[in-house]
């Protein structure tokens, strides 16, 4: 049963009025730091919700029951156990002692409901989920929390909100849940919350790209963007033309078909779509180390030869192998930052060009829309970086999403022709510029300029981008986070809930104290207040506060 | 024999020459054998062969009954640190065809105990040979020998593009393998950033990749007090936050019982640094502050303070089972405190009297003792014949100290701190913890070395890559024979990096070689070139 509306009306004053019997900082001194109990110490924050001032002990042994024709789903089981070890991380059970004393847990069964059996994983999917925490109604002896969802995918979100709920109470060394009971009914205001990684300008070892994942899934984001390959490396095998991977770095430094594989269902388990990128017919020099003919020279080495038919024969190739790995419906076909002069210094290729009666830019067009077909062959749904839109907009696709890029303005001009758009606008959402502080990141709005609500609509969500040329293994998680978080929270949460407040007293405590919860799940996030991203904390002192 | 037959004509002479090339473009010019740190013996062929996917742990003929599963454990986690780096979905045809396959790794342990102490015998010895169908061949006299051989052979284990599995290049194997140093030692410090449980057990899984033995921990310091005592509850009121805190089972669980550092061979040196260095103490308990506007060193004239020093050390010794505890007794500014006179000392042997005080109740719940090298400075004569001085400040009080036959563990902060960002790797390898001992007697009083990761600037977001790739020079500065170590460091350069993209591989985020501690990549590019 879906919990009634009127129950989960949120008043936004109760989030700030709210006080409750058990601070969480008790007995402490004025020097150490104290948690603002009228904060709701959730991230991203729930669409509508309600709570009380009890507390529940969650019980170690928590059990899980799972009901609805999508309930019986290895994807909730797997998960069911992945939180449990977030949950319960402190060891509350020394040498055999029941520290409880036969008392018994408040909560001890999570009821897990999914009320649709299908698993395919889309765009748009539903995430949606209600969850609820409540002391036993005299009915049952035990209390219950449960999460009911219409899709399995929904059910993770409702799982993540329920383990960010648990605190362990360092004095009863139990699972505690405050500010009980807790009626939460949440989805997504953006179907497309995304995260860019370029495994070209340094390959990211397979173990790296699924901690990524795993920390996506704690702040509710859902596209991991692979921009796999650009000019500096080719790192993935392509069976068709095994050449390819030739212009990786090294040997060491590749990704095989089963390993792609692996990334796509590790990232599934979590609701997580992976949507690949073949950038053309800029940014692609690093295939040509396999296969020479597709630079216009060698000396002249990108854009790739357009003049050839083999050039589309290995797009096709690639995308035809891709197809096998990627599920997802969106596909990344780049077309950014073209600079068409090897076509017109070379040859042969000004001779096509003069053939066929091209402009250098004519001949860019032409390059993507045959790769657009190529994809919607395939039965992809292209997505092209905005230089495409800006150059020729009324040739594109019309089932083209225009990824926005390089400033403001360019989503309101996208909608206006009826294509969709993921707004990434580079002076706040790409990761790689470390002197974006939070708070424009946080502030940045994907719909802004746009005020037609269907043409809002046509906005599918927004992604930050982790550009790789000064992220490895080393540095690149302190660099996502704490920032994508804050776009996290715009892509997710209610405009209205996130906007006209002190985000200073109010967001700011909220978002550290997420950073300090990704610590303790052991992702590096770099503090928040720094001035440049991924610096280190600037002195002693406590994470909440840094 | 064996590669005669096989490879024997003039065509096979040219598959040779093939694979030769091929591990050459692979090496990239580095030294070829890419073991880190490097072991006491080595020696290497030129054939491969592949690891079954069902790839066994064989004990017969073994004595220790594992009945703890350390070595069940560290087996299984040396499949699925091969198995992250990528999917072994082997391609047959092409693999038994081709070379001959390793069936699983035959581990002979000569002892039944598996007490993890100082001194724990740590050798091993590794063979990998080619011929046939066959198991890899490890002995060692105690399982945590056995845990270094696993390393060194996973090191060995590389991932075949082509046949989708593991493969062993470079064989027929030999490697026999023992420290230099029995104390190889890593400090972090939890009191100005509390690093959550999670990441010190991170830390400690990339110990054991590089052989390190020691977790120095700092848990305690002026800034804050995060872990429980149970004799003296209101300590942890000293803590950040209440959730920046460590249970005693916490403790428990990363020491004991999860045998998580047991299962890594690692031992933890639990440090509380006495007289200075407590504030956070007082946060509970204000009568061991001198006064409210006084707040360290601890209260000098109070017997509370020593009934608390006693609980404090009964606690530990039910959890932390290493024979030494470290009593810090370092940086002591006497100038703010002490109400002496009723003693009748002045301020410098009210100090001396704090530590040695310290020192007995440690010997009394059965601890050896290390202090920082100021105890030595000041009061050496009067330390007691168990301590072991922590050498930092500088070069030259190991000489000191082992002349005075004492032992003495080396962290120079020079050379082996590690928030010095600007001490570069080829420093941490070049230095030398016997520099200017030569009496051999003396030698032995070296146990071992530090590297020292204080947490002023350092939290979860950035321990890792401040701390690797240059504890690792480190490391093999205090595991490799002194004349199998690198003269100019350049000479390990491409072995280094090799194993700092293996620490990549396995999601530890070490940082680029090139440039000072935790910089970030400059430039696209290859991580074994970075």
């Amino acid at each position: 049963m879906l919990l009634p509306l009127s129950l989960l009306t949120l008043s936004l004053s109760s989030l700030f009025l709210f006080t409750f019997s058990r601070p969480l900082s008790q007995g402490f001194s004025n020097s150490t730091i104290n948690l603002d109990d009228s904060l709701v110490y959730l991230w991203p924050l729930p669409s509508h919700f309600t709570f009380g001032d009890d507390t529940l002990s969650v019980d170690p042994d928590l059990s899980l029951s799972l009901a609805g024709v999508g309930g019986n789903s290895p994807i909730l089981t797997e998960a069911f156990q992945r939180y449990l070890k977030i949950i319960f991380k402190h060891n509350s059970r020394v040498s055999g002692d029941n520290l409880r004393g036969g008392l018994i847990y408040d909560i001890g069964e999570l009821k897990i409901t999914v009320n649709s059996d299908d698993e395919t994983l889309q765009l748009g999917v539903d995430e949606g989920y209600s969850l609820s925490i409540a002391r036993t109604d005299g009915y049952s002896v035990i209390g219950k929390a449960q999460i009911e969802a219409n899709s399995v995918y929904g059910a993770l979100r409702g799982l993540e909100t329920f383990s960010q709920l648990c605190y362990f109470n360092y004095e009863s060394k139990t699972v505690e849940v405050y500010k009980a009971p807790w009626y939460i009914r949440d989805e997504p205001r953006f179907a497309y919350r995304g995260l860019l990684l370029d495994t070209s300008r340094h390959y990211l070892p397979i173990d790296v790209i699924k901690q990524i994942i795993d920390s996506m899934s704690f702040a509710k984001l859902n596209v991991l963007h692979w921009h796999i390959i650009d000019e500096e490396s080719f790192p993935l095998e392509v069976p068709m033309y095994p050449n390819l991977w030739n212009g990786a770095y090294t040997k060491l430094e590749r990704y095989t078909v089963g390993d792609a594989h692996d990334i796509v269902n590790y990232a599934k388990l979590r609701g997580i779509n992976v949507m690949a990128e073949v950038d053309v017919p800029g940014h692609a020099e690093s295939w040509g180390h396999g296969y020479p003919d597709l630079w216009p020279s060698s000396s002249c080495r990108e854009p790739l030869d357009v003049s050839k038919n083999f050039t589309f024969d290995v797009v096709s190739g690639i995308l035809t192998e891709m197809r096998k790995i990627f599920p997802f419906e969106l596909f990344h076909l780049g077309g950014d930052e073209v600079n068409t002069d090897c076509w017109s210094s070379t040859p042969h290729v000004e001779q096509w060009l003069q053939d066929q009666n091209m402009t250098t830019k004519d001949a860019y067009q032409y390059f993507v829309l045959r790769a657009q077909e190529i994809a919607i062959s395939k039965n992809w749904t292209p997505v092209n970086w905005e230089e495409t839109f800006n150059t020729f907009s009324s040739n594109l696709n019309p089932l083209t999403v225009v990824h926005n890029w390089w400033g403001p303005g360019v989503c309101p001009k996208a909608v206006a022709k009826g294509f969709r758009c993921i707004y990434s606008n580079q002076g706040v959402w790409y990761l790689d510029h470390l002197d974006v502080p939070w708070e424009d990141v946080y502030n940045a709005e994907p719909i802004e300029g746009i005020n037609d609500i269907s043409k809002q609509e046509l906005v599918l969500g927004g992604e930050v981008c982790m550009w790789g040329e000064t992220a490895d293994a080393s540095d690149i998680q302190q660099t996502i986070w704490p920032r994508a978080a804050a776009a996290a929270e715009r892509l997710w949460s209610r405009k209205e809930a996130t906007a006209a407040i002190n985000h200073t007293l109010v967001t700011l405590p909220r978002l550290q104290y997420f950073r300090c919860l990704l610590a303790r799940r052991g992702v590096p996030a770099a503090p928040v207040t720094n001035r440049y991203a991924r610096n280190p904390p600037r002195g002693a002192g406590s994470c909440y506060e840094q | 024999r064996f590669v005669e037959m096989e490879l024997g004509g003039p065509r096979c002479a040219g598959l040779v020459l093939l694979l030769l090339l091929i591990s050459c473009g692979q090496g990239r010019g580095a030294d070829p054998i890419n073991i880190w740190p490097m072991p006491k013996s080595v020696t290497s062929g030129k054939q491969t062969l592949l690891l079954s996917n069902d790839f066994v742990l064989n004990t017969q003929g073994s004595k220790y009954p594992d009945s703890s599963g350390i070595l069940k454990d560290g087996f299984s986690r040396f499949l699925q640190v091969l198995r992250a780096s990528h999917v072994a979905d082997s391609n047959s045809s092409y693999s038994s065809a081709h070379f001959p396959v390793c069936k699983g790794l035959h581990v002979v342990i000569l002892s039944p105990n598996d007490k993890l102490q100082y001194g724990v015998d740590e050798s091993y010895k590794l063979s990998v040979t080619a011929l046939g169908a066959v198991y890899a061949y490890l002995e060692a006299n105690t399982v945590y020998g056995a845990l270094h051989g696993l390393q060194t052979f996973s090191q060995l284990c590389h991932f075949n593009f082509k046949a989708r599995v593991f493969e062993v290049r470079q064989a027929p194997w030999t490697i026999i393998d023992q420290p230099r140093f029995s104390y190889r030692g890593l400090l972090i410090d939890t009191s100005r950033h509390y690093q959550p449980l999670i990441m010190i057990k991170n830390v400690i899984d990339s110990m054991a990749y590089t052989k390190l033995n020691v977790l120095h921990w700092h848990i305690v310091d002026t800034q804050s007090f995060p872990l429980e005592i149970p004799s003296y509850p209101k300590l942890w009121n000293g803590a950040y936050s209440t959730s920046e805190r460590y249970t005693m089972a916490d403790a428990a669980e990363i020491v004991r019982h999860d045998h998580f550092l047991l299962t890594r061979g690692i031992n933890v040196l639990a440090e509380i640094d006495v007289p200075g260095h407590t504030q956070s103490w007082g946060i509970g308990y204000p009568s061991l502050w001198p006064s409210t506007d006084c707040q360290q060193p601890l209260d000098v004239s109070n017997e509370f303070t020593f009934k608390v020093i006693d609980g404090i050390l009964s606690d530990f010794s039910k959890v932390f089972n290493y024979s030494f505890v470290h009593l810090g007794g370092d940086e002591v500014n006497t100038k703010t405190a002490f109400r002496l006179k009723k003693k009748g000392l002045n301020e410098s042997e009210a100090y001396q009297y704090f530590v040695l005080r310290s020192q007995e109740i440690a010997l009394s719940h059965g601890y050896d003792i290390v202090n920082w090298e100021e105890t030595f400075n000041n009061f050496g004569s009067k330390l007691s014949r168990k301590t072991v001085v922590h050498n930092w400040i500088g070069s030259g009080v190991a000489e000191r100290v082992v002349a005075a036959g004492l032992r003495c563990i080396v962290s120079n902060q020079d050379k082996w701190y590690l928030d010095h960002l600007d001490t570069t790797w080829q420093e941490f390898y070049m230095n030398e913890p016997l520099t200017n001992i030569t009496n051999p007697k003396q030698q032995e009083l070296v146990i071992g070395g530090e590297v020292c990761m204080w947490g002023e600037h350092i939290d979860g977001s950035d321990i890792e890559q401040t701390i690797w790739p240059r504890a690792a020079a480190a490391a093999e500065r205090l595991w490799t024979p002194y004349d199998k170590l690198a003269k100019d460091p350049r000479r390990v350069t491409g072995r280094l990096a090799h194993f700092r993209c293996l620490l990549n591989e396995r999601g530890v985020p070490a940082a680029p070689l090139n440039g000072p501690g935790r910089v970030a990549p400059e430039e696209p590019g290859s991580c074994y070139k970075q």
